[in-house]
């Protein structure tokens, strides 16, 4: 796939006895907003640290770009546009909001001064503009993900994971994230999105795919995923019908 | 900090030894500045990058060493062994900090504890260089000449200016390290790690680079440390005391301040004199006890408290 941002192939990763993914590929292409949906331990952010360097897989590749990442360290893969967002909330707790996404934008801008210019317009997308001077530990949860999300931003990454963005968020919150990620790639920014709030992943993503037991049982539009069988069938049990999936 | 203030400190520092001339309180005045540069080498690694060592007088002992077996051996002045004693303690960081930082939390704190251990019974048996034991004595430091004068080593007052300028500098660096982005980045290792490395940052690097420096600063004040006591041995210089000294200057202080290292040892170093002067026995108790009431009730030092309440009263 030549215009594929990433592309994991033959991906596995087992911890001792356990296969928390088994021989995965699949392929990203510029500009996307992808889906990564599956079950409670189905393997999600395995992947997500397989990708951004924070476990390295047992077998197969990784490509950004065409380039390998197996091997490489986090921040080095940081470096070359792969940013991620963690599942449960890492700020820099006693550092401010500014501070927070400061630091990221160090990483393309040396001089503090251009640096914090960077953060404020990060923070501005993402709606923590009226709170720059607030510390990262008194934020509610709902911008403690946003903090997240503007933090991985700071870094100018071409990729973005983002692992469950939505998780702990209320109706309203889940609205305006879904508008920020479309947002993020309307900037040439490519998605991959791990969550469990399916009406806003289903609305949202370009594609989708679904991981169960560390496999890819499918991979195709919102709409054919939630129509395929075998996708009903692990979140539901086998003996579900169809038309109980939503 | 105010520049008008800066400049106060400055004269009040330079003035000093006009002012109070009692040897004694003279010696306490060095005590207090050979502490900060000690609190502050800590406050770099434990307070910014919030790695805590427990094993920092391997680097005091390093340029306490290198100070005197390059005056002894080769005649080296000890103007440059202080700096090159910091130097030597630098180098020696490298290689700890690259086995070391594959640990985190607990069981970095230990590793540095044992680094620390292992360095003095190095230093205790290779009795060719180090005299074990025995220790290294000199008698007589080279004469110096200052404006036309030979400076007089047998008084306090050459000692207490050399000390000043050290500690000055070691507030300044880690006034510059603050501003800095590797000063930030170790803020950023301090808070999350994991959050650290997926910003981008090289956090093995910027560990080692913040102990390197660290351990430089304590060297240097190793090195200042054995030219005026005149004499050092392993159990003097890498003993576990001396560790502890250096953790409890900062945190009182104010960990990550770039003035509580200072504030640390004013306070500590005075407790230490009182309590030692008013018991004969057991004073060692009521410094323990008074750190844990500090610890407990004031975890942010007192310049850090003071920086607190200044902020809050403006906001």
């Amino acid at each position: 796939m030549a215009g594929a941002m990433l592309a994991v192939k033959g991906l596995s990763k087992s911890f001792g006895g356990l296969q928390a993914v088994a021989d995965l590929s699949f392929a990203v292409e510029k500009g996307a907003i992808i889906g990564l949906i599956g079950p409670n331990g189905a393997g999600k952010t395995t992947i997500f640290n397989l990708v951004a360097g924070f476990l390295s897989p047992s077998a197969g590749q990784v490509l950004l770009e065409g380039k390998s990442l197996v091997g490489m360290k986090p921040y080095a893969i940081t470096r070359i546009g792969v940013a991620r967002t963690f599942q449960t909330v890492k700020p820099f707790r006693k550092l401010s909001v500014l501070e927070n996404v400061t630091m990221a934008a160090f990483l393309r801008f040396p001089m503090r001064r251009r640096a914090e210019e960077e953060a404020a317009r990060v923070l501005e997308k993402v709606g923590l503009a009226g709170k720059i001077k607030i510390l990262a530990n008194d934020l509610t949860l709902g911008d403690q993900k946003k903090l997240e999300i503007a933090r991985a931003l700071g870094t100018g990454p071409k990729l973005l994971l983002l692992d469950e963005p939505m998780g702990g968020l209320n109706p309203t919150e889940i609205d305006q994230a879904a508008h920020l990620i479309n947002d993020i790639c309307q900037d040439g920014v490519t998605i991959i999105w791990v969550e469990h709030v399916l009406r806003a992943i289903m609305n949202t993503s370009h594609r989708v795919i679904v991981i169960n037991y560390g496999k890819k049982i499918a991979d195709g539009t919102p709409q054919e995923v939630v129509e395929n069988p075998d996708v009903i069938a692990a979140y539901l049990g086998k003996r579900a019908r169809p038309h109980a999936a939503d | 900090m105010k520049p008008v203030m800066v400049a106060v400190a400055l004269a009040v520092m330079a003035a000093a030894p006009w002012i109070v001339t009692d040897p004694f309180f003279v010696h306490l005045m060095i005590i207090v500045l050979m502490w900060t540069v000690l609190g502050a080498a800590w406050n770099i690694l434990g307070g910014f990058a919030g790695q805590v060592s427990f094993g920092h007088s391997a680097f005091l002992g390093a340029g306490a060493y290198t100070t005197m077996i390059l005056y002894l051996t080769l005649g080296i002045s000890p103007w440059y062994g202080i700096v090159l004693g910091g130097l030597v303690a630098a180098l020696i960081a490298l290689p700890i900090g690259l086995i070391c930082f594959r640990l985190r939390g607990p069981y970095f704190a230990l590793s540095t504890l044992a680094v620390a251990e292992i360095i003095r019974l190095v230093a205790l048996n290779w009795e060719s260089l180090t005299a074990g034991p025995v220790g290294l004595l000199i008698t007589t430091l080279p004469a110096v000449s200052l404006g036309g004068r030979a400076i007089d080593w047998e008084s306090k007052t050459p000692f207490y200016y050399i000390i000043a300028v050290i500690a000055l500098g070691a507030l300044g660096m880690t006034s510059l390290l603050a501003r800095s982005r590797l000063g930030a980045y170790l803020l950023a290792i301090r808070e999350d790690i994991d959050s650290a490395e997926a910003i981008g940052i090289n956090t093995v690097q910027a560990r080692v680079s913040a102990l390197a420096l660290s351990a430089f600063l304590a060297g240097v004040g190793g090195g200042f440390y054995a030219m005026y006591l005149r004499y050092v041995d392993p159990d003097a210089v890498f003993c576990i005391p001396l560790s502890v000294e250096m953790v409890f200057i900062p945190v009182v202080g104010g960990l990550t301040t770039v003035v509580g290292p200072f504030i640390g040892a004013v306070f500590l170093v005075s407790l230490a004199e009182t309590f030692r002067s008013h018991f004969q026995v057991g004073h060692l108790i009521f410094y323990g006890a008074f750190m844990m009431v500090a610890i407990r009730y004031m975890p942010e030092g007192i310049w850090g408290r003071l920086l607190l309440m200044f902020e809050s009263r403006r906001g």
